[in-house]
């Protein structure tokens, strides 16, 4: 993998050219396409084909494709091409962003991998034979993530030495592993919210001699799921910015999670390079279209499109007026609105489509906006639309089922 | 020009199966063919856009069902079905009686109509023929059914006969209530159970009305599978030639094979859809159940013959993973089982054209049986109609010691 910064700017962030293998060329800030069992999440990749033609880098996530190891020994072409990507590249994290990772299962020795079949704890040694069936272009380094904002001091340190044994042995084999030698290993960096803890931790990354590692991954700052999305800036921004400036700025940093629209843009100013598409993802599954605006003018705008609202109901427009997605080009708000109170699976197809549309497109304005050097401007658009108070990007559960009051009574004549 | 035309472009010369071009608003459809089943305006997980890669020409609503959701007030605003879910091509809807009488309790059916109580107030409701012409009115397909009288398929003595002969007073009651004929065409549909004077005495009766196709209901519901054939022999012996004839709920690999001998044009299934959330491919031997062991680490595509984007790009190994587990593995095995009914249609048309059916069906019970014996029902329907199947495997050995 190579990294090339293009620009650093002190308020624009960063812009950079990263290359992995024989990819063509990434743009960063990068959006990696998380996926669940391999797979972007109820998309077939011909379906994917119909978001997106450019070439994408996969976040595949050995919690949710774990039993596939033994399978992929067996299997001699990329790992892309097992998951149906033959083109893209792909990064293996341990943890599924999208999801509310477990707490607790932190043995001495062990990190736990919560998995559709229950939890297996997993070794450094073990970890890493995983690794070396999967084969992927990029993955993470084994580390303890698990800690929070409320975390305590000794929790955090844990979390910081552990994480240290398990590196030992990630380096020694990432060096050794015939199978790994055109891998990129990126180097965990974990301590909470803990200035003191996240320096020891990049410390040990640093010891290790030049060229071992092709890159960071920021961990332990939330556990998931739709959590990540209410996290504090005030409180995430300022170690994060402390972990920036102790590490070198050559080599890219990924953050992975669901962070708001708004805590993103913040984290790319700091100088954070990859992220990925899990908000998008929550935000569908929540039944919620993604509706900010990037395109900076004088309309306001709403966060989302709560497609359970009854009041869409007869509303034959799309989700997104202007949105060229297929889901806005060929379908209605009214027609998505059925798909959930029929509980069908078109419905998440359809406002996955349009939210992973919508959140590529944002980061391609994003992009421009760094190299115009106007990256602060849209921060403050994005964190207004032009209301008077803040958006509220955070995603609350939606647990609505839809009971017989959904069902229409236009059918019934009643008997005489 | 009439809503729908349908011409005979060639005929077997040795079985009853024949080609012919359907003529509609929204597509032409070349039977015989497939209608995958889109119960609620949509086919589990496949985007219009799909579904037209696939060659789909023509989908099944369920009148109940979008009755209820998004109801037709809804359906009449967004303009009907079609504009709804954004589906350009055919569409042929139910008449909303028999999923009533299937998924409700207390259906009762009498001479006004089916009496049912609101799955959401438990109110006593009716589904009258004209009601049911009006909803399908509003969600516009272009082939409507009439509301019949529906009996179980295994009930016998005069309730089954009442039914046929109140399915025929039905028929007018709809063709008055029907307010769209220049735009939908409606077809009455052939009861009788599965007594064959029933079935030629509805036939008939059905033939002096202005209808420009036929439906033959009232079987796959669990009748002995040689009572099956030999019903819908007889339809298909009196049914007009010039006219398409639709099998109703008929969608296993074999029976279509063996319907298509017997001259049906139209069938359609819930079962492609259904078996694949199982996590079950359609192949030419039956059913592939990806969920088991021995695919873990088969790296070939479900079907090689097969140009479905699925087969195209997924091993079965990877399916057997994801079978069931994710989402998409539900869109993913939907697209390959409808391409696969989808492609055995057009084959068998092919094979029609050039008259190389019988051939073809002997092909196709060869493969699709391999070692097994061919169920003797099988036999007997294509020998009806001149096909004569070479003798299993094992009868041979019968014969010999
Ligand atoms: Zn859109
Ligand atoms: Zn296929």
């Amino acid at each position: 993998m190579k990294f090339i910064i293009k620009s650093i700017s002190k308020n624009s962030g960063r812009l950079g050219h990263l290359r992995i293998k024989e990819s063509s060329e990434l743009q960063t800030p990068l959006l990696l396409q998380t996926t669940k069992g391999g797979s972007i999440p109820y998309l077939s990749a011909d379906v994917f084909g119909l978001v997106s033609r450019e070439q994408q880098v996969l976040q595949l996530t050995l919690c949710t494709m774990d039993q596939m190891a033994e399978s992929l020994d067996q299997w001699n072409r990329s790992l892309g091409d097992y998951v149906g990507y033959p083109d893209y590249n792909t990064l293996l994290l341990l943890r599924d962003p999208c999801e509310v990772t477990p707490s607790g299962g932190n043995d001495r020795d062990v990190v736990p991998l919560f998995t559709r079949r229950g939890k297996e704890s997993l070794t450094a040694e073990r970890y890493m034979q995983l690794v070396t069936s999967f084969a992927p272009d990029v993955y993470q380094g084994l580390c303890d993530a698990d800690t929070n904002p409320e975390s305590t001091k000794k929790r955090v340190q844990k979390s910081v030495d552990r994480t240290e044994r398990f590196m030992q042995h990630c380096f020694k084999q990432h060096r050794e592993l015939e199978r790994l030698k055109d891998s990129t290993l990126l180097a965990p960096i974990v301590g909470g919210y803990n200035t003191f803890a996240r320096t020891q931790s990049i410390k040990h990354a640093r010891e290790q001699p030049k060229g071992t590692y092709g890159g960071y991954i920021f961990e332990g700052f939330h556990t998931n799921g739709i959590a990540a999305t209410s996290l504090n800036p005030s409180q995430l921004l300022p170690i994060v910015d402390h972990c920036v400036q102790q590490i070198e700025d050559e080599l890219p940093r990924l953050m992975p999670g669901a962070f708001t629209p708004v805590l993103m843009l913040e984290l790319i100013r700091l100088g954070v390079d990859i992220f990925d598409t899990s908000y998008a993802y929550c935000a569908a599954v929540n039944y919620k279209a993604l509706t900010f605006s990037y395109c900076i003018d004088k309309e306001e705008h709403s966060a989302f499109l709560d497609v359970t609202d009854e009041a869409i109901k007869e509303q034959f427009t799309p989700l997104l007026e202007g949105c060229n997605c297929l889901a806005c080009q060929k379908h209605t708000r009214a027609y998505i609105h059925h798909l959930y109170k029929t509980n069908e699976l078109l419905g998440p197809i359809l406002l996955m489509i349009h939210n992973l549309h919508h959140y590529m497109g944002f980061f391609d304005v994003i992009r421009d906006s760094i190299s115009a050097d106007q990256l602060p401007a849209l921060l403050d658009y994005v964190r207004h639309q032009n209301m008077s108070t803040d958006i509220n990007y955070c995603i609350e559960p939606n647990n609505k089922t839809v009971g017989k009051a959904a069902m229409g009574k236009g059918f019934i004549t009643a008997a005489n | 020009l009439p809503p729908l035309t349908y011409k005979v472009v060639a005929e077997c010369s040795v079985s009853k199966a024949r080609a012919g071009l359907m003529t509609l608003r929204h597509s032409e459809v070349r039977t015989p063919v497939f209608m995958p089943v889109g119960t609620q305006g949509t086919m589990k997980g496949v985007l219009p856009d799909q579904l037209i890669e696939l060659d789909c020409q023509i989908l099944l609503g369920n009148t109940y069902h979008l009755g209820l959701r998004p109801g037709i007030e809804t359906l009449k605003k967004a303009g009907g079905l079609h504009k709804f879910m954004s589906w350009p091509r055919a569409i042929l809807t139910d008449s909303g009686g028999f999923q009533m009488v299937s998924l409700l309790q207390l259906a009762e059916i009498d001479e006004h109509g089916v009496n049912f109580r609101s799955p959401f107030d438990n109110s006593e409701c009716m589904l009258t023929p004209e009601h049911s012409i009006q909803i399908q009115n509003a969600i516009g397909a272009d082939i409507m059914m009439q509301l019949d009288d529906v009996v179980k398929t295994t009930t016998t003595g005069p309730r089954v006969e009442e039914a046929m002969e109140r399915t025929i007073r039905w028929v007018d009651r709809c063709i008055k209530a029907h307010a769209r004929d220049d735009e939908q065409s409606l077809f009455p549909i052939v009861q009788g159970g599965l007594e064959i004077p029933l079935r030629e005495r509805c036939v008939s009766a059905l033939m002096e009305k202005q209808v420009r196709g036929f439906a033959v209901g009232g079987l796959s519901g669990g009748e002995s599978k040689h009572d099956f054939w030999r019903m819908v022999h007889v339809c298909t012996d009196h049914l007009p030639r010039d006219k398409p004839r639709y099998l109703m709920g008929v969608g296993f690999a074999a029976d279509l094979v063996v319907c298509v001998a017997l001259g049906i044009d139209m069938f359609d299934c819930v079962f492609p859809t259904r078996t694949a959330r199982f996590g079950c491919a359609l192949v030419d031997s039956g059913q592939m159940n990806l969920k088991h062991q021995k695919y873990k680490h088969d790296m070939e595509p479900i079907d090689k013959q097969c140009n479905c984007n699925t087969c195209k790009r997924y091993t079965r190994s990877y399916l057997h993973h994801i079978a069931t587990n994710e989402s998409v593995s539900c869109s993913l095995l939907s697209v390959h089982n409808v391409a696969y009914q989808l492609r055995l249609m057009r084959s068998m048309r092919e094979a029609v054209l050039v008259d190389a059916f019988p051939q073809f069906v002997k092909d196709f019970m060869a493969r699709h049986f391999g070692s097994d014996p061919i169920p003797s029902w099988i036999r007997e329907a294509l020998s009806a109609v001149n096909i004569e199947l070479p003798p299993d495997a094992s009868e041979d050995q019968a014969v010999n010691s």
